[in-house]
């Protein structure tokens, strides 16, 4: 985690919250910008969302009575539906009291007032994830985008990995200062340098299938 | 839990004589996985009756079978039979707790290749170490005929450059890349670029013309047609890529072989499916401007190979930091390090240990 801190990566603490969508948008885009390009930590949130995954599966089967609440799901949709629905009937209350000032152009500026309002609340208060399945789906609707789901090699600072099913497995290079890194082959990268210890050059190569 | 296996078949020409963890062996919880930082160094002997000039370790984590494996190639060695010598494996395994074991050590080190100074070959060779492993000796081979010239030449100055003093500015760039199968799909902001072609005369395959798509830092499908020269057919092929970034800078991606018969005069076409996304060591994205491709070796049907020589590399149209890349090869990175460390006297000691 020190290096986590000292190389420019996000905090651990912040990639949790963006894993489980928890971050407002402002701090969101800078985070999601650096996880596209960033292997190491793109991995950490993957784990997280994976942990996450792990945690709903454990509520469907029936969670531990202190857990209860976390896995109600259902439960927690239909506490905020009730509270859209308390807030559009409070709206409409206030449409009524007002109903004759509220003409000509003061009715669409309240409309676009409360409009910013439901938009910065969503915003702010709803899980990110739950937005980008309802954008996805909308998207997918217009000819979408696949996610992506493969296996990953890739050429790390600190040695070659591959990345398949969850796990992760790098070939490091300790000490080693002229390190090449190179496609070595169809699915494969390698990192080629002077191993400190023994004098001889060493390639280590990671493949993907 | 066992976490490191070493296995090598009976009739192997090495044998294990010792592998030991380092100190600096543990394993540790980060996030959601346990994290495994293993460093071993394993002790080899030469069991056949040939001197060894390289070797190709197969290593795989149960977790990422079948889907990823790595390996440890050691090209530029001089064991003769019977001789011990080291090869040190370090590796970090992260798996999610919740991965099922299947029993077994986490991670099983095993022989792909063995690489004899008669150019022979013993190994099931899974992961193509033959044909590297017969790339880098012919390389080292040339590149030791060209410091032993120098040296008899007394050509020291020469010397010091190829071994790279003072010459700083040709360190390579380093880069980050990523060789995806199943990419993202692109909605419509994908670039078709024609691949530039560096030629060397002597080249018994000759680059006709190649295309890829380029999408912000991925290069995507790229593919060239290629004519035999030679009045031999072609088996195998590998193409070097550079790939040309938006600021101007060059870089020297790798090489991508291809199994595939030429006959005599035939043209054929060689394409690499899969997407190449590339990033500078920072982690920050590389832009692709466009791409470059030329022949690095080719294997002929009766055995024979063809690697250019350091004069085709030198007469060619690269720039000069992408002729040094392309010129260093293993042996040379090795005969660097000599020479550096230990002076002109070592590199000639080390040079004369080799009959070829």
């Amino acid at each position: 985690m020190n290096s986590r801190k000292s190389g420019g990566h996000p905090r651990v603490e912040a990639l949790a919250l963006f894993a489980r969508g928890d971050l407002a948008w402002f701090e969101r885009r800078p985070i999601m910008y650096h996880v596209r390009y960033c292997a190491e930590c793109e991995h950490e949130v993957e784990q997280f969302r994976a942990s996450l995954e792990e945690l709903r599966r454990g509520a469907s089967a029936g969670l531990p009575p202190a857990l209860e609440p976390a896995g109600d799901w259902s439960r927690i949709e239909r506490e905020m539906t009730g509270n859209i629905n308390v807030g559009v009937a409070a709206s409409r209350c206030i449409e009524k009291v007002g109903s004759r000032r509220l003409r000509g152009w003061r009715g669409p500026a309240v409309i676009a007032g409360l409009a910013i309002v439901f938009v910065a609340g969503w915003f702010l208060n709803m899980p990110h994830s739950d937005t980008a399945r309802i954008l996805s789906a909308l998207h997918s609707a217009w000819g979408g985008i696949q996610p992506r789901n493969g296996t990953v090699v890739q050429a790390t600072s600190k040695g070659v990995a591959v990345r398949a099913q969850g796990a992760m497995l790098t070939l490091l290079h300790p000490g080693a200062t002229d390190v090449t890194v190179s496609v070595n082959g169809a699915g494969s990268v390698g990192a080629r340098y002077v191993d400190d210890e023994t004098g001889q050059v060493t390639i280590a190569s990671v493949y993907g299938q | 839990m066992r976490w490191l296996d070493v296995e090598f078949p009976h009739d192997a020409p090495i044998s294990l004589v010792s592998f030991s963890l380092g100190d600096s062996t543990t394993a540790s919880v980060r996030g959601t996985s346990l994290a495994l930082d293993l460093h071993t160094s394993l002790t080899l002997r030469n069991a056949s009756g040939k001197s060894i000039r390289g070797l190709t370790l197969s290593v795989e984590a149960q977790d990422l079978t079948p889907s990823g494996r790595a390996s440890v190639t050691v090209p530029s060695l001089n064991a003769a039979p019977g001789e011990i010598f080291p090869v040190r494996v370090d590796l970090e395994l992260l798996r999610p707790f919740n991965t099922p074991r299947n029993g077994g050590a986490l991670v099983q080190v095993t022989l792909d290749g063995v690489l004899f100074d008669d150019l022979s070959f013993y190994g099931p060779d899974k992961l193509h170490s033959r044909r590297s492993l017969t790339v880098y000796e012919l390389e080292a081979r040339r590149d030791r005929q060209y410091f032993q010239r120098l040296i008899a030449q007394g050509n020291t100055a020469k010397l010091r450059e190829e071994m790279n003093f003072g010459l700083p500015e040709f360190q390579s760039p380093q880069l980050g890349l990523e060789l995806l199968h199943d990419p993202r799909s692109t909605t419509g902001s994908e670039r078709p670029v024609s691949v530039a072609i560096v030629s060397f005369p002597d080249a018994p395959v000759q680059m006709v013309n190649g295309a890829a798509t380029i999408y912000k830092n991925e290069v995507r499908t790229p593919h060239v047609d290629l004519r035999n020269r030679s009045a031999k057919t072609v088996q195998n092929i590998e193409m070097g890529w550079i790939l040309h970034d938006q600021g101007g800078s060059d870089f020297m991606a790798g090489l991508l072989p291809a199994h595939i018969q030429i006959r005599p005069v035939q043209q054929a076409r060689v394409q690499e499916n899969g997407v190449l996304r590339f990033s500078h060591a920072s982690g920050s994205p590389i832009l692709v401007d466009g791409v470059t491709a030329f022949v690095s070796n080719v294997e002929f049907e009766d055995g024979n190979w063809w690697i250019p020589s350091r004069n085709d590399i030198s007469n060619s149209t690269l720039d000069a930091s992408l002729k040094r890349t392309l010129i260093t090869s293993p042996e040379q990175q090795r005969l660097a390090e000599i020479y550096r460390r230990r002076g002109l006297t070592a590199l000639t000691t080390e040079l004369k240990k080799f009959g070829k």
